[in-house]
């Protein structure tokens, strides 16, 4: 276990490196980019323009460019070209609503997700597999910003039930912060609804072919246990990897939702950064979403050997 | 006779399929008595695991027409609700398996699945005293260490380990029959003579009613009382183990009897060969480095080949036996250049060719084929039986169009198959069909070696008798000279100029087959040798008693 996390951190290590080079040599072989002329403005004379190469470094060489940069990103000192804010910090306020709407969301999937694939499974061929076939089929076809828009028309302005977006800290009121987050919720999970129950749908439908299961049944088992104890729990397991790099590449901000219910989300701030080609948020957000999904993938491989007893850590897969 | 304990009346089972109905068991009727063996003798698709598993409300396809009676006792279990059938299955009818690997679940431990099986039926049972009973029941299985055992994944046992897991675990309720469906047809011969000791011992010791399904007539010799023979869904013979054995009186059985193969009787002397050497293999070593990950180097490697050698003449056929993890299959990977030997020489037709490179090794490889024990898995499920034949001849770049499709059919001609195959996917022959077609793609490209990596132990009886007849055929025709790799030496007698045994990476003993099978020099090969199991009751008695009964 020691072993396997020493060797983990490294591989992180390593993976968060080539993510940060690549995302910095992109931006700047990207045409029509040089930040100086942008914030110097419009009708900037080329002495201003200069001035502001100079005072950020602009002609230093890349290398140094990319250590100064990152320096500051883990100092906290890094500042954004557009605006000048403090990153870090305005990273820091995005956790709030973009963790606020993934976990809500991956808790809501997970459980119709799971729910939906079980009753498909169990009931394979029946009229209500066939319906959760077409809803989650609608699901994973619909893309998220329709089905955003479509609950906000109907639930918001229609209906008038709930709010149409924005942000409310969990500790200024709970239920607030749940009635805003409620529509988010939904359109993100909707996807990942409909992925997961079709996932577990197809492992259950082969696991109850193992011959395990038929010895669970010469058993004398109940049909509830065999599903629950020999089927599902077998069945669980690639469930698991997908949750694991889903939710962590979510974590690094669900741009879309963020962007629909204005959240002001990480999500939001890397969408607003792309626009304006802002490289400092662009960096410290692209490194940290690439921290939950290397993170989520060792934390896959802890859950896996704990789920399937036949995987050891630290030893390569056979 | 005393009054039976299950009595089966006129069973049917049908299968509605595409194709239409499938009559599996076709009007099956016989009486288990109690304390007695009952073996339910068949080729595949005869009918014999659907009529076990329909006993015990196994069959629970939509497709499936079930007709008939079968009662336990007083309780009829045709027909009856799934509460009623729970309470039976596992408590009163206990079933053990084929493959004891796949039949325990993987990501349970084998103590919680057994305590699983005891509170599923004595929900008054604490877990605690469950696993106190399911140590008991491991032990008294032969499991060693049974407290540490208990606790053990599936994984962590070895096939022999897991099939006594499994009978312990069919134990625990102390059922009133158990039906064995072929329980150690995945096992090799030595652990398949303990296996069957134990359920002999079981038999006699407890009075345990067992129905024993198998293909094999060996199995049946050493264990059962009474034996039924299944053809096409239907009982064509019945009676005592001598009757069947000595007189039967259908052609099926008969036909079956005598396409076993047995090791104690020589078969008819083969033609002399006194070839030059074709394959020289000296001090042959193929080592696996541990598994254990990048940072605990050093441990002992894994000796799969460890200093074999060798010679095969031209036109001979060597026998390879060996039971699981021997290093067979290495051996034979590294002799046709698949892998890299880690030390020794093999010379082909006077060629040195440990270490050559992939680029120098290709054209030797049409010299050396390779037939493969599982037809279906090994030949591509996409491609017809012509285009699979056709394949090797094209990349010889010899014959184009017509007259590739002609040499195709030339090819699949040789080996008993016609026109009709030759658009055939693989899933529309039949086991036995598809194994013709994989030796015709072996004979493709002409080789000189033919490596048959157990050609036949996927295939029943009366057509294993069959493809071994083939390959003799084609031997003489073709001047082929065979490497014939199997498990069952009994079989490697019958095709084999001369037997090599193999035994933890190492040839223990080679010599003329009947020297081999009769007057083995090395203990392995004893042993071996005593493990077959023959099907010949009388004799199999003798043994039994020579040996004290355990």
């Amino acid at each position: 276990m020691g072993r396997f996390v020493v060797r983990r951190l490294g591989g992180m290590a390593a993976v968060l490196f080539a993510v940060s080079v690549l995302t910095f040599l992109i931006f700047n072989v990207i045409p029509s980019s040089d930040p100086a002329q942008r914030m110097a403005g419009k009708n900037a004379t080329p002495r201003l323009v200069a001035n502001i190469t100079e005072e950020w470094g602009f002609d230093e060489p890349l290398p140094q460019q990319y250590l100064t940069m990152m320096g500051k990103i883990f100092s906290g000192e890094v500042i954004s070209y557009e605006g000048r804010e403090d990153v870090d910090e305005r990273i820091l306020e995005g956790v709030g609503p973009t963790f606020s709407l993934c976990i809500g969301a991956a808790v809501l999937w997970m459980f119709f997700g799971v729910l939906f694939g079980y009753l498909s499974a169990t009931r394979a061929g029946g009229l209500l597999d066939r319906v959760l076939t077409i809803v989650a089929v609608a699901g994973i076809s619909m893309p998220v910003f329709l089905i955003g828009e479509v609950l906000l028309v109907y639930l918001t302005y229609k209906a008038g039930i709930l709010p149409s977006g924005g942000y409310v800290e969990l500790a200024e009121s709970p239920l607030e912060w749940a009635e805003h987050l409620m529509l988010p919720w939904v359109t993100l999970a909707v996807v990942y609804v409909g992925i997961y129950s079709r996932v577990l749908r197809s492992n259950m439908l082969d696991a109850m072919n193992e011959d395990y299961v038929r010895t669970a049944r010469a058993k004398g088992l109940s049909e509830r246990r065999v599903m629950s104890r020999h089927v599902m729990r077998n069945s669980l397991v690639p469930i698991v990897t997908l949750f694991g790099l889903d939710f962590g590449a979510l974590l690094g901000g669900a741009i879309v939702v963020e962007a629909i219910f204005s959240l002001n989300g990480i999500g939001e701030y890397a969408y607003i950064s792309l626009i304006n080609a802002d490289l400092p948020p662009i960096m410290a957000i692209t490194l940290f979403g690439a921290f939950f999904v290397v993170l989520f993938n060792a934390l896959v491989d802890i859950a896996y050997a704990y789920l399937d007893p036949r995987v050891k850590l630290g030893e390569s897969a056979r | 006779m005393s009054e039976a304990l299950l009595s089966v009346r006129d069973l049917r089972v049908a299968f509605a399929t595409e194709g239409g109905t499938v009559q599996a068991v076709n009007g099956v009727s016989f009486d288990l008595a109690p304390g007695e063996v009952l073996a339910i003798v068949g080729e595949s698709g005869s009918g014999k695991s659907v009529t076990a598993q329909t006993i015990i409300g196994l069959t629970n396809s939509p497709n499936a027409r079930i007709e008939g009676s079968a009662r336990l006792g007083e309780t009829e279990l045709l027909g009856a609700d799934e509460a009623t059938m729970r309470g039976v299955r596992g408590d009163r009818v206990a079933m053990i398996f084929q493959d004891p690997m796949t039949s325990f679940n993987p990501v349970h431990r084998v103590g919680a699945q057994i305590v699983e099986a005891i509170r599923a039926h004595r929900g008054e049972v604490s877990k605690q005293e469950a696993r106190r009973r399911a140590i008991e029941l491991l032990d008294s299985v032969g499991i060693p260490d049974p407290a540490r055992r208990v606790d053990s994944y599936p994984h962590e046992l070895s096939g022999g380990m897991r099939q006594r897991g499994m009978i312990a675990m069919a134990l625990a309720l102390e059922p009133e029959v158990l039906i064995a469906d072929e329980p150690t047809t995945a096992l090799d011969v030595t652990v398949q003579a303990q296996i069957l000791r134990l359920l002999g011992r079981l038999n006699r010791e407890r009075g345990l009613a067992t129905i024993l399904i198998t293909h094999d007539f060996g199995v049946v010799a050493e264990v059962a009382d009474r034996i039924l023979v299944m053809c096409e869904g239907r009982i064509v013979e019945r009676g005592s183990l001598d009757d069947v054995f000595y007189s039967p009186t259908d052609p099926y059985t008969r036909g079956l009897l005598n396409a076993v193969l047995r090791v104690d009787q020589a078969p008819p002397p083969r033609a002399a060969r006194e070839g030059q050497a074709l394959l020289e293999v000296r001090d042959l070593v193929k080592h696996y480095p541990e598994r254990g990950g990048m940072l605990r180097r050093g441990a002992s490697p894994v000796r799969a080949v460890d200093g074999v050698g060798f010679e095969l003449r031209r036109g001979e056929t060597l026998g390879l036996v060996g039971e699981s993890g021997s290093g067979k299959s290495t051996l034979c990977r590294a002799l046709l250049g698949l892998i890299e030997p880690t030390s020794g020489s093999v010379r082909f037709a006077g060629r040195e060719i440990a270490g050559l490179s992939r680029r120098r090794m290709r054209p030797l490889r049409r010299e050396m084929q390779m037939v493969f024990q599982d037809p279906y898995a090994s030949l591509n499920p996409r491609r017809r039986a012509g285009q699979i034949v056709a394949e090797p001849l094209r990349l010889q770049g010899e014959a184009t169009g017509g007259e590739l499709r002609g040499q195709a059919l030339e090819l699949l001609g040789r080996v008993g198959l016609d026109d009709a195959h030759y658009d055939r996917y693989p899933h529309e022959l039949s086991g036995g069909q598809r194994q013709r077609v994989g030796i015709a793609r072996a004979l493709a490209p002409r080789p000189k070696l033919i490596v048959a990596d157990e050609p036949v132990s996927a295939l029943d009886v009366s057509i294993r008798a069959q493809i071994l007849d083939l390959l003799a055929e084609l031997q003489e025709d073709f001047g082929l000279t065979y490497l014939f790799v199997a498990h069952d030496i009994g079989v490697v007698r019958h095709v084999s100029d001369r037997i090599a045994v193999m035994h933890k990476g190492r040839i223990v003993e080679i010599g003329p087959a009947d020297e081999v099978c009769e007057r083995p020099r090395d203990a392995y090969t004893e042993e071996l040798l005593a493990a077959v199991p023959v099907p010949d009751p009388r004799l199999a008695r003798e043994r039994r008693q020579n040996v004290g009964l355990e």
